[in-house]
């Protein structure tokens, strides 16, 4: 497995939230580019931890959305720091627009796009990108009358119209049956390879999943005596072996991995 | 039998056709009830009653009051809502909230005791009924509106942020347009409130006429047979508005459909 871990496009710096209680404490991580010869090679993060540990609000701050009371989060090759808009959001609820038909949610999330574009090309990109998320005959439809499922696919797809690379899912597997959440799975994986620098960071408590697609996990907890979640652990799927392979889930050393985790937390 | 165990089960579901014999069922129940308890009372019975609606209907001048109170209550309708539309969407930009917020409070103000201040500030009658009228509805619209700008959900905001809108399209987005049905249903519920002010508002100023003109005058002679009859009217076309304006709303608005739990 050939791979180069080249610049940083992401990182977190000395993050800390308190507001009653310390929520999350000295939060340190980086994301780098990772590339691969004779491919596109995204980058797929997943950040582990606990139902109630502080995941969403470091889901917030990483989307820009909230700002937290030390330290921050930078992107992109220039490590600027991030601004609400510029890292696409897809809710545990996959919240849309239910006033709008799910084209015109689609054409929202291009309107967001900095590319200028034609009506024609516009139209074009849609129907490509509805055609490839399985979506062509629900254009019409409003959110109401889809599935969890179907909500998620166009949530996702709405973000990535926007042009941003990097894209936010907060628990992308929760709610779903298994073959809908292989399905997931498969959707990532190619959305990370649409384009070099699309970077899914996942923040889920489903280990098995979210380290199946994933090529660096970082686990979020506690520690001993200490207030606030912080990153505990970081496991490199790529020095390991355990990454970008579609089977890997039936991978005995991924399988003990998982269940080591599991025992961890 | 499993029909009338449902009847009396929270939360069972009825099917149309039975749910509109349930309707006929009891409106039977209670005019049958009204006609027995009401039988040489003071209070008339269904039957004088629509007798006494027969006769109103016929006259001369009904259509001219009911056109004249309809008119003021629609102008005064659409007056109103613009206003409370304009004060509720500004409510989002600070400077604008405390009035928002105050006016809700407003609808504590008994008009009676404004009436005088009223008259002084307006050239006829017209405008006296007309401005009292948009004072006395302009606060319950608001205290609608505002709660459900209130009960937006924060999650919409921040799916505007990460669109990459600003603080202006997200109003027009979240706040203006996806509120918009909503805004049928405020001025559904609040029709009514109009409907039963214009009653009130119309004694003012008898000039115009107008169903509160004929409902005060019959009170006067103690004629409640035509008293009860301009009420059953009063009250059939409030019922009628009410049905139009819901069916509008799922008109304009076909997603509210699947939001209405049936």
């Amino acid at each position: 497995m050939t791979y180069k871990k080249e610049e940083i496009i992401l990182q977190v710096e000395n993050v800390n939230l308190k507001y009653d209680r310390q929520i999350l404490r000295d939060i340190n991580f980086n994301v780098h580019n990772i590339t691969r010869p004779d491919m596109q090679q995204g980058q797929v993060i997943s950040l582990i931890g606990r139902s109630g540990i502080g995941k969403t609000q470091l889901f917030k701050i990483l989307a820009g959305l909230l700002q937290p009371d030390t330290g921050g989060v930078k992107i992109d090759s220039d490590l600027h720091p991030v601004k609400a808009g510029e890292v696409g959001v897809v809710p545990q609820n996959y919240i849309l627009f239910n006033h709008r038909s799910i084209l015109d949610n689609l054409k929202l999330g291009l309107r967001g796009s900095s590319e200028k574009r034609s009506d024609k090309e516009k139209e074009d990109l849609l129907n490509e990108y509805a055609e490839k998320f399985a979506l062509k005959e629900h254009l019409k439809k409003y959110p109401m009358q889809l599935s969890g499922g179907q909500r998620q696919r166009v949530s996702i797809l709405q973000q990535i119209l926007t042009g941003n690379r990097f894209i936010l899912l907060d628990e992308p597997f929760s709610g779903l049956d298994p073959v809908i959440k292989d399905k997931v799975l498969e959707l990532l994986v190619t959305i990370s390879t649409l384009n070099e620098l699309n970077t899914l960071v996942i923040i889920s408590h489903d280990i098995e999943n979210s380290m199946a697609i994933s090529d660096t996990a970082f686990i979020l907890a506690n520690q001993e005596g200490k207030e606030g979640a912080t990153i505990t652990e970081t496991i490199d799927l790529m020095q390991l072996g355990l990454c970008w392979d579609p089977e890997i889930k039936k991978n005995k050393a991924f399988q003990d991995l998982v269940a080591q985790m599991k025992f961890r937390m | 039998m499993n029909f009338f165990k449902s009847l009396f089960t929270p939360f069972a579901r009825v099917s149309n056709r039975n749910y509109t014999f349930l309707i006929i069922i009891d409106c039977a129940i209670a005019l049958l009830l009204w006609q027995v308890f009401a039988a040489g009372g003071l209070i008339p019975t269904p039957g004088r009653i629509a007798g006494s609606v027969l006769r109103i209907v016929s006259t001369d001048d009904f259509f001219d009051n009911l056109f004249s109170s309809l008119t003021l209550t629609l102008k005064g309708m659409f007056y109103s809502i613009i206003i409370a539309l304009v004060i509720c969407y500004l409510s989002v930009v600070p400077i604008f909230t405390p009035v928002a917020r105050f006016i809700i409070k407003c609808r504590y103000l008994t008009l009676t005791g404004l009436i005088f201040l009223f008259t002084l500030l307006t050239s006829n009658g017209h405008n006296l009924k007309m401005s009292l009228l948009i004072f006395g509805i302009v606060p319950f619209f608001v205290t609608s509106l505002l709660s459900i700008i209130d009960a937006i959900n924060e999650q919409e905001y921040e799916l505007c942020k990460t669109l990459k809108m600003n603080n202006w399209q997200t109003l027009l987005e979240v706040v203006i347009i996806g509120k918009l049905d909503q805004v049928l249903e405020v001025m559904r519920q609040n029709f009514a409130i109009a409907w039963m002010m214009i009653t009130m508002v119309e004694g003012l100023n008898m000039s115009e006429g107008g169903l509160g003109t004929l409902l005060i005058k019959s009170n006067k002679y103690i004629d409640l047979g035509t008293v009860f009859a301009i009420l059953v009217l009063i009250f059939a076309m409030g019922v009628f508005f009410d049905l139009l304006l819901a069916k509008l709303r799922t008109w304009f608005f076909p997603y509210t459909k699947l939001q209405i739990r049936k």
